[in-house]
């Protein structure tokens, strides 16, 4: 009797709880009301592919028809798969061309920006911030313009110092070193006003006080500023990361005749492989193998910079 | 107050993103996009030609036609996309069209080739947002019909079968069942600058120059002179961003292809690596010219006046684009001649380019979309009258004896370049380049062709291993 009463009070709270979260959220309809679209689209956009990607990631579906399950055959492919490889080496190699001159450029110019003896700060915050928010494709057919081997416009003034052209968009190396241009030139200005945004949370007096202890404004940059800025270049690093290894946009405006690879598949990154199996060889099984593996590699990386950033701020 | 206009003004924005989010994707600026080579199979030789000039074909005069007029004509609005359209509407064949079937209303989505490919794609895998007639190329037209979600049109092209090039229709055919009707057909000629020949001291009359480039080793010997006369450049072959685009002609010439009849991937195959060799001995010592082709500076070269290239090797349909948009400034100085064999006696003919026009299974109006290709298709007069606008040598043969095939083209210096196109459409090859997997193949041999161009790999190492990774995603032998 005793603990039926207890079951049935435990009910009585169970039931007044869910109770109180519906009132909750009848309380609140209309702030859920607004919110509601993300749910939905996540649901549609999000949940549902991530899972049916999974589930295409065992078999050789080509868009139509039954899903046909070939078992890990496709993981074994990946393994052999060449071009999957280089593009995660792409990824890697593009990384460690421009995101610590990126991030490093992008932080000294914020702190010059927010140091109070420059003037038009707006105007030059605007200026550096304007390439971000101007078309990839334009700006990719201008990069080609500037970078064009035969009468591209950093050859000819080469040229005009008799040194011979680059082959920058015709030679590996080239190509990628054309395509970090593009990438810093339009996402530099991003980065910098996220940093300029740390920057301002960021006490003067802190480093007038290391200042006045006798520091230069070097080490006071080194010592106090980044170190307290360490949450924000994170954050530009993570996302810079994942971006050098989703790049698309720049690819296909800078590289479009190749489809976006450029020579000798010197760009091609895990997002336009994947890409390339499913839209152009309609091979949506194999490229949803792609899309995991590429994930959880991407995952672990995240992973580690995260754990490798904390500790020092520990 | 201030909750309220916040609430209308989150309404306001949740609104916008999501009618933005339900909006049609925007259609292109209307581009001419490459016509890609067409078929990999029989290349028949062309059945019932007629040598003779005969009358041209009077308004009236009309291709047999599958079902004649039955019953009511067919009524409502269809739905058109491709890059085409343009030899259709800027000749009055839509005009008489509409007089024709007044109860038809045609809506023209122009998309490039590649927009066409990609929409069309996710709307057969969507099962809903197809147009009811595409234009496909055939090099990408298997690989659509394998895809599913093409209307089998068997019954509409029975009796135009013997009637077009033999070769457009493998790509059209899947277990019997046919799912395409061929436009035009792609001969390739060497398309060459009179005035860059000429200042080399060489000839610049079309027969002359087809004797003087009767092998591949001749063309070389050519490009040589004129490489050390003027200074230009022979023809545009990139190295590192190879398309693999000259190779695949190369390779048809010859019957050879990516595969063979049994379906056995010929990729690495000793023929296929040889010649990929004979096309690399124009990058030592370089001849040629590096720009990648549908890019500005390739349009450049070709249409500069003074700076140019000395010739293109490519398909007839490239006549339209260099008297229009690439190389509009140089009319009466190109010239056609015949491109180069492997070997002299060999075929001097191959194919690259060429469309079809196919009607989506989810249309709702196929009669009406049938009306349209069979006017346009189907008819020696729309074919002929868009061959005279564009160089686009129709696959339907019964128009091959017109007067049209013997008139001077003005831009080409008053050639007959029309007679090269037909005697090379009647040498073309079998041979099996495209067909479901075309995309992926020409991905890892253009590739293998990068790598053995700049010197990274022998040809056979590059070739074998293109060709490993090819049976081993299709799981072809």
């Amino acid at each position: 009797m005793k603990k039926k009463n207890q079951d049935k009070r435990e009910e009585n709270i169970d039931q007044s709880q869910k109770k109180s979260l519906w009132h909750e959220i009848i309380k609140a309809r209309w702030p859920y009301f607004f919110v509601s679209p993300f749910y939905f689209l996540f649901l549609i956009f999000g949940a549902f592919p991530l899972v049916f990607s999974f589930i295409l990631s065992f078999t050789a579906w080509k868009g139509t028809g039954p899903l046909v399950f070939n078992n890990f055959n496709n993981y074994k492919l990946i393994l052999s798969d060449k071009v999957f490889w280089q593009s995660m080496e792409n990824g890697l190699i593009l990384f460690f061309m421009y995101v610590p001159f990126q991030t490093l450029l992008a932080c000294v110019l914020a702190v010059i920006l927010n140091s109070k003896r420059v003037k038009w700060f707006k105007f030059f915050r605007t200026v550096i911030f304007m390439p971000y928010i101007s078309s990839m494709i334009a700006a990719g057919f201008v990069f080609q313009l500037l970078f064009g081997s035969r009468n591209g416009l950093f050859n000819s003034i080469l040229g005009f110092f008799t040194i011979p052209p680059i082959p920058w968009l015709d030679s590996v190396w080239g190509a990628r070193f054309a395509l970090c241009a593009l990438i810093i030139w339009a996402w530099l200005g991003y980065n910098m006003v996220i940093i300029l945004a740390g920057l301002q949370t960021i006490s003067s007096e802190l480093t007038e006080a290391a200042m006045i202890d006798g520091a230069n404004p070097a080490q006071a940059f080194f010592l106090i500023t980044i170190p307290l800025l360490r949450p924000v270049i994170l954050f530009c690093v993570i996302t810079s990361t994942i971006g050098s290894f989703n790049l698309f946009g720049e690819l296909m405006s800078l590289f479009h005749a190749t489809g976006g690879v450029g020579p000798l598949n010197a760009v091609i990154t895990p997002l336009l492989a994947v890409f390339g199996q499913a839209f152009h060889n309609f091979k949506l099984g194999y490229a949803s193998t792609q899309a995991y593996v590429y994930f959880l590699l991407i995952f672990m990386v995240a992973l580690l910079q995260l754990r490798f950033f904390n500790k020092e701020v520990d | 107050m201030k909750t309220k206009i916040f609430k209308v003004l989150v309404g306001l924005i949740i609104l916008t993103f999501v009618f933005t989010a339900c909006g049609t994707p925007a259609t292109e600026a209307p581009t001419i996009a490459p016509t890609k080579p067409p078929t990999n199979e029989t290349a028949a030789p062309i059945v019932a030609l007629t040598e003779a000039p005969t009358e041209p074909p009077t308004i009236e005069e009309v291709a047999p036609t599958v079902a004649p007029t039955e019953a009511p004509k067919p009524s409502g609005t269809i739905t058109l996309w491709g890059w085409s359209y343009d030899a259709m509407q800027s000749t009055g064949l839509v005009d008489d069209f509409q007089q024709e079937y007044p109860d038809i209303q045609l809506d023209f989505v122009k998309y490039s080739s590649t927009d066409t490919y990609q929409n069309l794609q996710l709307a057969i895998s969507a099962g809903t947002g197809a147009p009811d007639v595409v234009q496909i190329e055939n090099s990408h037209l298997a690989q659509f019909v394998d895809l599913g979600g093409l209307l089998d049109i068997t019954d509409h092209v029975q009796s135009y079968i013997p009637l077009m090039n033999a070769y457009k229709w493998v790509d059209a055919v899947k277990d019997g069942k046919y799912y395409a009707m061929p436009w035009d057909s792609g001969p390739v000629v060497l398309y060459y600058r009179r005035d860059v020949f000429k200042a080399a001291g060489l000839s610049d009359n079309p027969d002359d120059v087809s004797a003087m480039v009767v092998t591949w080793d001749k063309y070389l010997e050519t490009c040589t002179t004129i490489k050390d006369k003027t200074g230009k450049n022979c023809f545009a072959f990139s190295r590192a961003n190879n398309d693999a685009r000259l190779y695949e002609i190369a390779l048809w010439q010859q019957g050879l292809g990516y595969y063979d009849k049994a379906g056995n991937i010929t990729v690495d195959s000793a023929e296929n690596v040889a010649t990929l060799e004979e096309l690399g001995k124009f990058w030592n010592p370089m001849v040629v010219s590096e720009e990648q082709p549908w890019t500005d500076p390739w349009y450049a070269e070709l249409n500069s006046p003074d700076n140019s290239v000395a010739s293109i090797v490519e398909a007839s349909w490239m006549g339209i684009f260099l008297k229009t948009w690439i190389a509009g400034g140089t009319a009466g100085m190109w010239g056609v001649a015949e491109m180069p064999a492997f070997a002299e006696g060999q075929v001097r003919a191959s194919n690259d380019g060429g469309s079809t026009l196919a009607i989506s299974s989810q249309s709702q109006n196929p009669d009406a979309a049938w009306a349209f290709i069979e006017f346009m298709l189907g008819r020696d007069n729309s074919q002929l009258r868009m061959f005279a606008y564009t160089d686009f040598l129709p696959s339907l043969e019964t128009t091959y004896g017109d007067a049209l095939f013997y008139e001077p083209d003005t831009f080409f210096a008053s050639e007959m370049t029309r007679q090269i196109y037909l005697k090379v459409a009647k040498e073309i090859p079998t041979a099996y380049v495209y067909g479901p997997n075309y995309q992926l193949m020409n991905g890892y041999v253009a590739t293998a062709i990068q790598e053995y161009a700049t010197g990274k790999s022998s040809a056979a190492d590059a070739l074998k291993a293109a060709a490993d990774r090819i049976r081993a995603e299709t799981g072809m032998p």
